[in-house]
């Protein structure tokens, strides 16, 4: 984030502060003005995937390793947390934390053993590890029991301090839940992006080697990244299962990805609202103009090859260049 | 009996082998040329598949015609999609190339979806069923031609790759893109030319397969993951190294396929892919690490 430097960009951080806190407040409020449960569903779904495609921003946007992992981090999460819930009895916190935690021991093996040869076989194996695990949720009955999935799955109940026992049952329920989870996600992916290390891995992204001789290690925080983003993947898989009620192998459909990568890079691979916003904008207008799913995703590769051949930046570069040529604009010299 | 059904087994492994061969040939070469890793060969694969069905089931057109024909448009398609759409991309910006045929595969696919629906179709000629028998096995007639296509294809891509000129310029592009520009080698014919190439032999491995297997517009897709660990246990680049893995990935899932659950069939090749990352990451035929 550069400096503000002009009058008016002195006001701009609070003033992006207050817009937050008013767009935070409106959310929230949705389930008290409306009880219409379309909305409420639609809020469920921006909430899983803005928190994938905000870990996706993070490692591709942010440290340039493009990765198609997340949806398998995401169904691990799911799966985990399904599974210790309905066969062991854990509380719902737990098995979230369980299911983040097996998904980020997963992201860093895949990545220390992928990323010692290149970025790009990086790619190709998390592309592979993705279609793997829906091969083994389907075909390992006897644990994940194939693709009839987990019907069925508990509603839950959070205990939260204090003493108080959230029974999560209604859609308003884990609208605020998720919802919950998002802010969280994305407060924790801001603090990494704002402070050092989301320099760190900007610089690596930007020259990977200039990086190395100011003392980076590149691989640390590539680790760091995918871990962090298989960590939030997996635990609001976990979350996400208890709202669908059931899971089964299609959680590690191949749409997720191709979704979030339209989400990233429409809204700006790198910028950190950008993605945020074109989440909230991708996952409202499909469903409000009600495409088939096939044709969806067609226009979703058209676009993705459109973006591709004409404004790789999305919307967040283009928004960044337009400032650039802004500040580049020759200003009237002071009289002396 | 048990002899006959290793010896069967060994056939399908070969047979698999060899088209997991074309397909991942094609994607290497025009990894090691173009240094873009086509998301979308899988999906020509699929429309070389889908075309041959059409041919054959809806038009009453020949099988060797049908394969000639596939293969000419497939390698048509494959200048048109190096022109019209690759060739901006460099080596540079390969995770734009990604992103690039990534898109292209989910407008194939999910077009292909829309308009043939999921429905699996099964080409049935003549040839489906008909068998040679040799001593006490059996020998599917077009499981033998999709063979002997397949090693007629490696023949003529090996003849072209080391015995002619433009063979060696492509090697050469390959080598060191920059070295080859300066005694005169044009980048963008070369570039073309692999990509036609390698879009030709997948829509070859979808045209030989089209009668053995059911096609439907999915298949693509399976098949091109599978030709991404047999590049990187390969080596990256490395086309005999792609040829020589896929054969071996073939062999090994039929006859762990015959012993084994199937989820340890889909799993064998991303478990050798780690592996082979873990032990030697440049691959079992790769000359190095080059990025």
């Amino acid at each position: 984030m550069n400096p503000p430097r002009t009058a008016s960009g002195m006001n701009a951080v609070p003033l992006r502060a207050l817009a937050v806190l008013a767009g935070l407040m409106a959310l929230f409020a949705i389930p008290k003005l409306t009880g219409n449960d379309y909305l409420l569903a639609l809020g469920v779904s921006f909430a899983a995937l803005s928190v994938l495609s905000g870990g996706l921003n993070l490692v591709y946007g942010y440290t340039g390793l493009l990765s198609f992992a997340q949806v398998g981090f995401f169904g691990i999460g799911s799966y985990t947390a399904a599974l210790l819930v309905t066969e062991r009895d854990w509380s719902l916190w737990a098995g979230v934390a369980a299911g983040g935690g097996l998904a980020t021991v997963v992201g860093l093996v895949i990545g220390y053993s992928s990323l010692r040869l290149s970025r790009h076989a990086f790619a190709i194996v998390s592309l592979s590890f993705a279609l793997l695990c829906m091969i083994v949720a389907r075909d390992w009955v006897s644990l994940t029991r194939g693709a009839m999935g987990i019907p069925g799955l508990p509603t839950p109940t959070l205990s939260l301090p204090g003493g108080i026992r959230w029974r999560i049952a209604q859609p308003a329920d884990f609208y605020y839940l998720l919802l919950g989870f998002v802010v969280f996600a994305h407060a924790v992916i801001y603090l990494v992006v704002t402070s050092r290390l989301g320099r760190a891995m900007r610089a690596i992204k930007l020259n990977e080697p200039l990086a190395q001789s100011h003392g980076i290690n590149p691989l640390a925080y590539k680790l760091l990244a995918i871990a962090l983003s298989a960590l939030l993947a997996g635990m609001v898989g976990g979350l996400f299962v208890f709202y669908l009620t059931i899971v089964d192998p299609s959680i590690f459909d191949f749409y997720y990805t191709e979704t979030m990568l339209i989400m990233v890079i429409i809204g700006g691979p790198g910028s950190f609202w950008g993605v945020l916003l074109s989440s909230a904008v991708l996952t409202a207008l499909p469903d409000l103009l009600r495409f088939t799913t096939d044709l969806r995703m067609v226009l979703y590769g058209a676009v993705l090859i459109a973006a591709m051949l004409l404004c790789p930046g999305g919307l967040g570069g283009w928004l960044h260049r337009r400032r650039v040529a802004r500040w580049r604009q020759p200003r009237p010299a002071p009289r002396s | 009996m048990d002899l006959n059904f290793h010896a069967q087994l060994l056939l399908n492994g070969i047979v698999i082998g060899v088209i997991y061969a074309l397909i991942a040939m094609g994607l290497s070469l025009i990894f090691g040329v173009l240094e873009i890793v086509n998301f979308a060969h899988g999906e020509f694969y699929m429309l070389g598949a889908m075309f041959a069905y059409f041919l054959t089931a809806n038009w009453g057109v020949g099988y060797w015609p049908t394969v000639l024909i596939v293969t000419g448009v497939a390698i048509s398609l494959g200048y048109v999609l190096y022109e019209a759409l690759l060739v901006s991309l460099r080596g540079e910006n390969f995770e734009r190339s990604i992103l690039l045929t990534l898109g292209l595969s989910m407008v194939l696919q999910n077009g292909a979806v829309f308009l043939f629906t999921t429905t699996p179709k099964m080409t049935a000629t003549g040839l489906s069923y008909s068998n040679i028998i040799v001593g006490e096995l059996r020998l599917p007639l077009a499981r033998l031609f999709a063979l002997g296509l397949g090693l007629a294809a490696f023949a003529a891509l090996y003849l072209v790759l080391y015995h002619t000129r433009v063979g060696k310029a492509m090697r050469g592009v390959a080598q060191n893109r920059d070295a080859a520009l300066m005694v005169g080698i044009d980048p963008r014919a070369v570039s073309r030319l692999a990509v036609a190439i390698g879009i030709g032999l997948s829509g070859l491995a979808g045209a030989v397969l089209a009668p053995v297997y059911a096609v439907h517009p999915l298949m693509g897709f399976s098949f091109v993951f599978k030709a991404f660990a047999i590049i990187i246990i390969g080596g990256l680049g490395s086309i005999s190294g792609a040829a020589i893995a896929a054969l071996m990935l073939g062999v090994l899932e039929s006859l762990v396929g015959g012993f084994l659950p199937l989820v340890m069939v889909d799993a064998l090749a991303f478990i050798s892919m780690i592996a082979v990352l873990l032990l030697r990451p440049q691959g079992l035929f790769g000359r190095g690490v080059r990025v």
